[in-house]
This record gives C-alpha cells, sequence and structure tokens, in this order.
C-alpha cells in the first residue's frame, strides 16, 4: 500500500491506496467521491472523466500516484454553495441528459474545451467530447448546453 | 500479489531496474493500452516501472536532419507542435486520428509503438517517414528502423532489458507530400485499414513519382512497408492505370485478419481503395503547393 496526497478541487487529502491504484478508485473509494462515474474500466466511455492540471483525462487508466503534485477536479467542484453553475443549469434547460450517468464526465470534457477554447466551433465540441459516450439522450442537447454556454448564457 | 510500482529518477536507474526485473518489469508510458491490459488481466507484471518522472523522455526537437522525439512525448505535445506541422504533416494527421481527446491528452508515441496493437494509427505514418527508435539499456544503444521494429502481433524487437527512449524521423526530401487516411466504423476506433504515403513527385506531365513510400496498418499482424507497390509504381507516370495497378499490389502484400470489425477479405478490399485515396490527397496536395511536404 501507498500514502498519497492529492489534490482533489483545491484540497489536500491524504489517501491510503495500492500502488498501482487508479484515479478512479482512489477517488471513488479512497476518498468517496462518487461524482465521478465507474463506466467501462476500458477508456471507452468517459464516465469517469476528470481534469489533470486543466486537462480531460479518463481516471480508470490514470495511476493515482502520478496524480501527487498536479490539479485534480472533479464534477464535485463545478457546483459552489449547492448552486448549480451555468454550464450545469445549462445542461438542465436543454435536456442534456436522462439517466445522467455519463453526465458528470460530459461536464468535465466540456470543461475542459471551454478553458481551452472559450468559443468552440460545433466541430471543436464534437472533438472536445469524443471520449464521451452517452447512451440514451444522444448528443444534440449536450452540444447545445455548450455551445449556448460559450455564449455567455446564465 | 500486490504489483509494485517504480518511480525511476532517471533513465539509469530506469535502465538499471529493468535490467534486474527483466520482462517481470513493465515500463508504463502514458498507460492508456497498459492499464485497460492489467485491468483485463491480459498482462501480469510485478513490477510496473513509471517513465513520466523521466522528463528527459518528453520534447520534441527540430534540427537539420528530421526530427528527434522523446518516446514520452504525448499526442497533445505533438499536436501542439509547430514543428511536427511543418517537418512531418502526415504524423500530426494520424495524431490526430488517435482514440479520443483524453486518450490524446496522456497517450505517448513510444507507448503506441511499443503496445504494437494492430490498427494503431502512428506506425503507417512513422513507417512512411523512414522513421527510426532509438532503444537503450543498461549495456548501451541501438538505433532500429521501424521495418525492423514491428516483429509480431503485439510484438516488437524491444529486448527484456531495454526501454524505447526516441523516434528519430529523417528530414523528408525537398518537394515531398503526403496524407494518412484512416477507415474505422467509429473516428475513435482502431483503423480496420490505414495507409500513410510519402511521394516526392516531378514536375513532368504526366506527373511521376521520384520517391513513392507506402505504410500500412490495421491489415496485417505487423504495420508493413508496401515495398513492391512502391517498386513497382516509383519512376513511373502516376497515371489511374498504374496507380490502380500499384494498388493491388499492396492489397496483395497486406496479411489481413478478421475481426468482429471486418473481415479479413473487406481489409484487403479497403487497401486497394485507401492507397488510391491516399496517393491522390498527395498529389491534389503536391498539386496546390509545389513544394508540400509529408
Amino acid at each position: 500500500m501507498a500514502k498519497l496526497k492529492l489534490l482533489v478541487n483545491g484540497e489536500s487529502h491524504a489517501v491510503e491506496a495500492p500502488e498501482t491504484a487508479l484515479l478512479l478508485d482512489a477517488l471513488r473509494e479512497g476518498l468517496g467521491m462518487t461524482g465521478t462515474k465507474r463506466g467501462c474500466e476500458t477508456s471507452h466511455c468517459g464516465a469517469c472523466t476528470v481534469l489533470i492540471d486543466g486537462m480531460a483525462v479518463h481516471s480508470c487508466v490514470v495511476l493515482a500516484a502520478r496524480c501527487e503534485g498536479k490539479e485534480i477536479a472533479t464534477v464535485e467542484e463545478l457546483a459552489q454553495d449547492g448552486e448549480l453553475n451555468d454550464l450545469q443549469r445549462l445542461f438542465l434547460k436543454h435536456g442534456a441528459l436522462q439517466c445522467g450517468y455519463c453526465t458528470p464526465g460530459m461536464l468535465m470534457a466540456a470543461t475542459a474545451l471551454l478553458r481551452r477554447n472559450p468559443k468552440p466551433t460545433l466541430e471543436d465540441i464534437k472533438v472536445g467530447l469524443d471520449g464521451n459516450l452517452c447512451r440514451c439522450t444522444g448528443y444534440t442537447g449536450i452540444f447545445e448546453a455548450i455551445q449556448s454556454c460559450a455564449l455567455g448564457t446564465k | 500479489m500486490e504489483i509494485k510500482l517504480f518511480r525511476p529518477h532517471s533513465l539509469e536507474e530506469a535502465l538499471s531496474q529493468r535490467a534486474q526485473y527483466g520482462r517481470d518489469a513493465l515500463p508504463i508510458a502514458g498507460g492508456q493500452s497498459l492499464l485497460v491490459m492489467l485491468r483485463n488481466k491480459l498482462i501480469d507484471p510485478q513490477v510496473l516501472l513509471d517513465l513520466e518522472p523521466l522528463g528527459e523522455l518528453r520534447g520534441l526537437q527540430a534540427h537539420d536532419n528530421g526530427l528527434s522525439i522523446g518516446a514520452m512525448t504525448t499526442f497533445f505535445d505533438l499536436l501542439s507542435s509547430s514543428g511536427v506541422q511543418n517537418a512531418a504533416p502526415i504524423l500530426a494527421q494520424a495524431g490526430a486520428k488517435v482514440g479520443s481527446t483524453a486518450i490524446r491528452n496522456l497517450g505517448t508515441i513510444g507507448g503506441n509503438l511499443c503496445h504494437n496493437e494492430p490498427g494503431a494509427d502512428l506506425p503507417p505514418a512513422l513507417l512512411a517517414l523512414n522513421a527510426s527508435v532509438e532503444l537503450r539499456s543498461s549495456k548501451g544503444i541501438r538505433n532500429v528502423p521501424l521495418t525492423e521494429f514491428f516483429r509480431g502481433y503485439f510484438e516488437t524487437a524491444l529486448a527484456a532489458d531495454e526501454i524505447l527512449s526516441r523516434v528519430e524521423i529523417p528530414a523528408l526530401p525537398e518537394g515531398a507530400c503526403g496524407a494518412y487516411i484512416k477507415h474505422s466504423i467509429s473516428p475513435e476506433d482502431l483503423a480496420i485499414a490505414g495507409v500513410a504515403v510519402v511521394v516526392v513527385l516531378d514536375g513532368n506531365n504526366p506527373v511521376s513519382a521520384r520517391e513513392l513510400r507506402i505504410g500500412l496498418g490495421g491489415v496485417a499482424p505487423v504495420p508493413l512497408r508496401a515495398f513492391k507497390a512502391e517498386t513497382a509504381l516509383s519512376g513511373r507516370a502516376l497515371t489511374d492505370e498504374a496507380i490502380r495497378a500499384a494498388a493491388e499490389i499492396a492489397a496483395s502484400e497486406a496479411e489481413p485478419m478478421s475481426d468482429p470489425h471486418a473481415s479479413a477479405d473487406y481489409r484487403r478490399k479497403m487497401v486497394k481503395v485507401l492507397v488510391r485515396r491516399a496517393l491522390a490527397a498527395a498529389m491534389d496536395q503536391g498539386e496546390r503547393n509545389g513544394h508540400g511536404k509529408a
């Protein structure tokens, strides 16, 4: 077992985990932060997407030990004081979810995209979310929510 | 037994650990394939040897003789580099087609080559670029042309005590142009077939190929160069008829396998189609800018 210090959503956490623990397991099992979803566990579906130093990654294929000294951001970071952020509100407004299982990953992939590219084209959005699958509602509402967030809609 | 994780502080330390443990210590680069194989119990190492702390393996240098790319350079780094766009645009084309954004953020050029999964996008492009790899062990360094690196299905020439440290791409001939074309069901999938061409056109009418290289991926247990097709077309006028004939030869050089994505027969037919399309794309580019580069 290894003792890791992880900086998650601006707070430092101590986690005890196997040496080759995955970031997904360290977050969910180690820290009880279950917003990040366990999906395919093979880097296809994107339900486990988090940000490391602002870059979207699939936490099911990241060693937790590699994340020491880096900034990890999960979906729990988005809402502040119980208030959804603009992107989350726009997901609701555009019906960008049905079962909701892919939503944390979609939100984090979109967050990474909008930080790097605040005015993405539809094509940019499709590429930015190419690692995230939705198996129920489809993608139109998701793309619309992100486009409308980029336009500054609240 | 719990797998150990070694995080070496230098390449020297990593090589000595590799020498000590051999095949029981698997080097982990971006981890985008290896951690999936581990999860699926396809590999059973005692130790993961983490190459991430080795900053000397990351980054690329453009020089007069070409490009030198550290094994831990990510697809994101490759795609952000003006050096790659200028010196080897088909590498950027192929890199942009690897997996998804999240995979490109962490996946590396060295990991992609050592994994040697059929249908990977970089190998056909790097083969067409005449790339070679630098393999290091505690005993020394050897430089292996990529044509000799891929040995079999998921197998490479990397010895049990070696680490792939760099990828070297020689400068392209003046006026070279090229293209990489991938065929897959969904863009983030592995290629059912992927074809890269580099061609140096002369100024004649009809135009002919002074030099031609064709890399094939996804259509054999290993990525390969279609040497017979290259020979058949080099120095010849690039008429539709000659290109069709060469594409047939390239298809005959493939040794495709069937899997749930595509049958062997379909893959072979796609080689024919994609060789023609890749050549057409490269020739278009040559016509547009006269001195286009691959």
